[in-house]
């Protein structure tokens, strides 16, 4: 917490390089699991279902974790942007820009999930705490009952496109890019919405963010406008979560289906992630995501079936040794050592 | 007729808040009903009035977390009646909502930190820290301790310093003695004129302690039902037993 004032203090300062050492540890995880993956291409899949939970967490974690409110809603975000890379391929695919579709689609998908979170944050965002939870429940459903009932964008039978980027890339290039590249892209998310959560820490946003996470009221009181970083937070997470929709489920799986991507699991592994790493904190979605990975990765090989049984309890037992999570009770631990400096 | 024109400038000048015939509540639920008062630049100004009467709406709806449904609200002659309450902020007023609202797991140098928040603030960061601990010189001792730690009276001079390190022109406070000893009202009722005397500062509070409050304030005004019914210095609201009997209990 100190760190905030001295934030506010080094302000002039133009690039303070030490205030982003905590970022170290971060993208470190991430190189990992990239290195991993090169060298040992039989963990590819564990790798890629890694880096999906680590992103999730981090773009969830700018507005969960800074905020402290609760969307349920927020697989909408990743749904529609896997709308947005069907929509984009479908649209450009003839127009001979070759890899240059995957763009459009990432930015098609990055523009409709923020422009969701701008309709979704302007209503939803003036209410407080467990009413907030419960307007945006509706959201994803409703999403796809629109989708399914409207016979929008293909309707229940979802989109394909598996042909179009083979006639815009050809055969070859498509399949490293579906294999490979969607699943670095994934990766490269995660690390830009851990620098953003970096900067924000680091900046008045981030202060103006505790303080209505501690205490809304005491945040009004002291001249912050809670609307706005409130927005602002939502926006960035949704923003983020539109581009992983985008790459990890529109490009690696070359289709959309409604039931697929409105499933609000997602949204509850998102808010598991993050508790179980450390809610507000920069590493702990990271850790989370990891955690959560590698467990239900495990289990799944050695306990078909019954996996989620004992899964529970698991995560039961951490969250009631780590309240604060992994990250944010290693934080307390090291406070005032070398170490702090590196974690954040 | 210069003394009337002297009259007329001055007594313009020295006014720092006026409230003309303000309506709020919470719809359906109408709770003011056509309020005015006025708040003398640098004085002690307090509310006084059995539960219920809408003294925390008043200030709320002064400060905007409540919306005013009608009327005017005047601060140094520009009406304010329609701005944000982050804009308030910056502009110069600042309430000390009733319960504190500090941040418990932070320190009380954190918490102080959290109040210097405007670009304005942040730059008078270091020159307030010194203010506070002037008038507070316990607060200097507790400085590195957790705000949730601190006794009921600390936490309300925490309260106020943190509200301190805007650098307001006035200051509300909600109900600042709720919850304390006797002695500690008296301290805080104690930093309340100080904060006058040495920085100038225009207070507008809400109380439930009556007899303290007619000691220390400047004027005095009496709601019930959501309007004034009763105003005047200490002294001749003292001297009005039927009003005070019927209002204060006292």
């Amino acid at each position: 917490m100190i760190s905030v004032g001295k934030s506010v203090n080094s302000q002039q300062s133009i690039v303070n390089i030490k205030k982003y050492f905590p970022l170290l540890p971060v993208y470190g995880i991430y190189l990992l699991l990239f290195l991993i993956g090169i060298i040992y291409p039989e963990m590819w899949s564990v790798v890629t279902l890694l880096a999906f939970y680590c992103a999730l967490g981090q773009a969830f974690n700018i507005f969960l974790g800074m905020t402290g409110y609760v969307d349920f809603g927020y697989v909408a975000f990743l749904g529609l942007g896997a709308y947005g890379m069907a929509l984009g391929i479908d649209v450009s695919h003839q127009t001979g820009l070759n890899i240059g579709i995957i763009f459009i689609g990432i930015i098609l998908g990055l523009l409709m999930a923020t422009l969701l979170s701008l309709v979704v944050g302007a209503v939803a965002l003036r209410l407080r705490g467990a009413y907030f939870a419960i307007a945006t429940i509706g959201v994803n459903e409703g999403f796809r009952y629109l989708i399914e009932g409207a016979k929008l964008w293909g309707g229940s039978e979802g989109l394909i496109y598996f042909r179009q980027l083979n006639e815009a890339m050809g055969r070859e290039k498509t399949n490293v890019i579906v294999t490979f590249w969607a699943d670095v892209f994934v990766l490269v998310i995660a690390a830009i919405s851990a620098f953003i959560t970096l900067y924000y820490m680091r900046s008045k946003i981030g202060y103006a963010l505790t303080a209505l996470r501690e205490d809304e009221d005491a945040a009004k009181v002291m001249g912050i406008n809670v609307t706005k970083y409130k927005i602002l937070a939502f926006i960035t997470s949704a923003s983020m979560a539109g581009m992983l929709g985008a790459t990890s489920w529109g490009l690696k799986y070359t289709h959309v289906f409604p039931a697929d991507v409105f499933e609000i699991h997602y949204t509850v592994e998102g808010i598991v992630i993050i508790l179980l790493g450390g809610a507000g904190t920069l590493l702990g979605p990271a850790a989370g995501g990891l955690l959560y990975g590698l467990s239900k990765y495990w289990l799944g090989a050695m306990f078909p079936g019954i996996q989620l049984l004992i899964f529970a309890p698991i995560i039961l037992i951490i969250i009631v040794a780590f309240p604060e999570g992994i990250v944010g009770t290693m934080k307390k631990k090291i406070k005032g050592t070398v170490l702090e400096r590196y974690i954040a | 007729m210069i003394r009337g024109l002297l009259r007329f400038t001055l007594g313009r000048e020295s006014e720092m808040l006026k409230v003309d015939n303000l309506e709020s509540g919470y719809r359906p639920m109408q709770v003011l009903w056509g309020l005015n008062l006025e708040v003398k630049k640098g004085s002690i100004t307090s509310l006084l009035g059995p539960n219920g009467a809408g003294k925390s709406t008043t200030l709320k709806t002064v400060f905007g977390s409540v919306l005013p449904w009608n009327g005017k609200i005047l601060y140094e002659g520009m009406d304010i009646t329609e701005l944000p309450t982050h804009s308030k902020v910056e502009k110069g007023i600042v309430l000390v909502p009733e319960g504190r609202h500090l941040f418990p797991n932070m320190t009380v140098k954190e918490n102080l930190i959290m109040g210097a928040y405007s670009e304005e603030a942040a730059k008078r960061q270091v020159e307030s820290f010194e203010l506070v601990y002037s008038l507070f010189p316990v607060l200097k001792e507790r400085t590195k301790q957790r705000a949730s730690s601190l006794s009921g009276g600390e936490q309300q001079m925490v309260a106020i310093g943190r509200a301190l390190m805007v650098r307001p022109k006035i200051m509300m406070l909600d109900e600042p003695s709720q919850g304390l000893a006797p002695r500690l009202v008296i301290q805080v009722f104690e930093a309340i004129e100080r904060m006058r005397g040495e920085i100038g500062l225009s207070v507008l509070f809400v109380e439930q302690n009556v007899e303290t409050s007619l000691d220390i304030s400047d004027y005095v005004y009496i709601m019930h039902e959501g309007s004034i019914k009763a105003e005047g210095t200490p002294k001749e609201i003292r001297a009005l037993t039927d009003i005070r009997e019927a209002y204060l209990g006292v």
